[in-house]
């Protein structure tokens, strides 16, 4: 068995599968005296969902991050539909097709849906900003997922958590991101809000998209994803299927605690 | 069939409408505008009846425009999360240096020449101000509030040192035009209407500021940069994960108030023909206060150019009323006080109450 067989083995890809979208091997990072990440590696499909799981101070978020381009790792390398890339800032990644729904959000809160939608990629016409066109994109992109919202022009303060989620989600969507990465995206939502949140990730599935979704909760895990990537003091301890896994050998994975 | 679809959609309009009337109730512009509205009416009716009338507005005009050119920049880096309170020390330091570079270099070189010389050096201190502000705050991540009263003491200090004591009255004649030139005279003679309205009777400055607001709007409502400004006062760690270059905003931010305050400050030196260090006193509070006033937030992300157009008249217009009703002049600073506890205050209220909604 060759090098690149016993690689797949390992991250348990089945050969004959297509091509990833994208890959993130041996991703190293460290912030000062802590190495946040070292020999990190996922990797996602057109069409599936990858659950990236882990403690607290697993690296999880700070994975997403050299992926989204807020942060740039120290060594590694990220393969976007085979080929090698670098991602130095967040337009690099946008550039790549990929997009993130942080944990936070990172919406205005004091700006509304249009706004948030379009922030630093804003429609233009000859140098003024396009208001009318990007006020009906919004309207034609909220309508698309089934979202109830009182006002395209309602400031994202006066929203619920879902209503914000389901913002961050469409200004992802909207802008044709091939990869989406989620850190976190029920973790803040009350049971009804969490599943129609999964629906949505589930409907985001359907459209071929590939997506990354960080999660502590192993149900909603278990309910929507396909694959389930273990983080552990900054390392990826395995790769595993759902169907051939249950959560207590997860459980086991993320706490180190022995397999037999 | 038809009828009944009408009727539904009647009723269904009425409370639209109803809504509609009450958002534009809840804007903050409405409100203040209201409130300028019912304080002129209630000034006039406490005696000073020219107040605001075709005598009073015009000197109005030209009394608020030179604070103008200030607020409208400093609105817009309250809305980008900032404040600059070194504005009094800049203009004075412009003002000096009008007054020093005339006293030495005035005969030796051609007039035309000399004003250009004067306007470009006081503007570049501005620049150089508004430069280490904004470099300070976003390279060396320095306190705003604490970078802007070191800058605002050492800009007075120097203002003070040039002068060394000593204003300076020995100006080239054409720089008075700068503040009192009236453009519209000759239209005046043409249309009389014009002149009877005194319209043809503002000087310059009303001008400038018609067009720093003209531009301060365009810029904050129709361009890219002004959504980057919102976005980065709204929640700067959010705006730079989406690729708002969010030091660039509050960098520009701080040259373009300097660039302003210094604007003031040459505009006062001509108006007053004279460079005395302390020409200027309060701008900084005065500008600051009027853009809450007008909806600012001090925690950024929110106001507007035309809020901070009427929060400034209303400063000034507080000002105006003191002396015409002949109140003592030692209260001013009261009442100036005491609307912006009320505006904060407000401001407050209106928050606790929609999240509470």
């Amino acid at each position: 068995m060759d090098a690149a067989q016993a690689q797949l083995e390992r991250e348990n890809v089945d050969a004959s599968a297509p091509e990833p979208l994208l890959i993130a091997r041996d991703i190293s990072k460290s912030f000062g005296h802590v190495q946040a990440l070292s020999n990190a590696y996922v990797d996602v499909r057109a069409g599936e969902i990858v659950a990236l799981v882990g403690d607290n101070g697993a690296g999880k978020s700070t994975l997403i991050k050299t992926l989204s381009g807020a942060h740039r790792p120290d060594a590694g390398e990220i393969i976007v539909r085979g080929r090698s890339v670098t991602i130095n800032n967040p337009n690099d990644s946008f550039d790549l097709g990929i997009a993130t729904v942080y944990q936070d959000l990172a919406l205005l809160p004091s700006r509304d849906v249009v706004a948030n939608l379009y922030v630093g990629r804003e429609l233009t016409n000859r140098g003024l900003l396009d208001r009318r066109k990007m006020t009906e994109e919004a309207n034609r992109v909220v309508r698309q997922l089934r979202t109830n919202l009182p006002s395209v022009h309602t400031p994202v303060r006066f929203l619920s958590g879902g209503q914000r989620q389901a913002v961050a989600i469409a200004r992802v969507v909207h802008f044709g991101a091939e990869i989406l990465l989620l850190d976190e995206p029920t973790a803040a939502l009350g049971v009804k809000e969490s599943h129609e949140m999964l629906s949505l990730i589930e409907n985001l599935k359907e459209q071929n998209k590939g997506i990354i979704v960080v999660s502590h909760n192993l149900a909603h895990v278990f309910r929507i994803c396909d694959r389930i990537t273990v983080l552990r003091h900054g390392q990826t301890v395995g790769t595993l299927i759902k169907e051939d896994t249950d959560s207590t050998e997860v459980v086991r994975l993320i706490t180190g605690a022995d397999l037999l | 069939m038809a009828a009944s679809a009408d009727k539904v959609k009647a009723s269904e309009d009425a409370p639209a409408a109803e809504s509609r009337l009450r958002r534009l109730l809840m804007q903050r512009e409405v409100q203040l505008l209201l409130v300028l509205v019912v304080f002129t009416l209630l000034v006039r009716a406490g005696g000073a009846k020219g107040f605001l009338g075709p005598t009073h507005f015009p000197i109005f005009l030209s009394q608020v425009a030179p604070d103008m050119l200030v607020v409208i920049p400093m609105a817009m880096l309250l809305i980008g999360g900032m404040f600059d309170l070194s504005v009094t020390g800049v203009a004075n330091l412009s003002v000096v240096l009008v007054g020093w570079t005339f006293s030495r270099l005035i005969g030796q070189i051609d007039d035309t020449l000399l004003i250009l010389l004067v306007v470009a050096i006081g503007l570049t201190a501005g620049l150089i101000v508004g430069a280490i502000n904004g470099l300070a705050v976003t390279r060396l991540r320095m306190n705003p509030l604490m970078t802007t009263l070191a800058t605002w003491w050492m800009a007075q200090g120097a203002a003070t040192g040039v002068a060394g004591g000593e204003s300076r009255h020995n100006f080239v004649g054409a720089f008075r035009d700068i503040a009192r030139h009236q453009p519209l005279q000759g239209l005046g003679e043409t249309f009389p209407f014009l002149q009877e309205m005194r319209i043809s009777t503002l000087p310059l400055p009303v001008f400038y500021a018609l067009i720093v607001i003209f531009l301060g709007w365009l810029v904050l409502t129709r361009t890219r940069f002004g959504w980057h400004i919102f976005a980065t006062g709204s929640d700067r760690q959010g705006a730079a994960l989406n690729g708002v270059n969010v030091n660039r905003v509050t960098l520009i931010g701080f040259i373009a108030t300097g660039i302003a305050a210094a604007m003031c400050g040459i505009v006062w030196a001509s108006r007053l023909t004279s460079a005395p260090p302390n020409t200027l006193g309060g701008l900084e509070l005065r500008v600051i206060a009027a853009a809450v006033i007008g909806g600012a937030a001090l925690t950024g992300g929110e106001g507007s150019v035309l809020g901070a157009v009427l929060g400034l008249f209303f400063m000034h217009m507080i000002r105006s009323a003191t002396i015409q009703l002949g109140l003592p002049v030692y209260w001013e600073f009261f009442v100036l006080g005491a609307v912006l506890f009320t505006a904060v205050a407000f401001d407050a209220w209106t928050k606790r109450r929609a999240d509470t909604q």
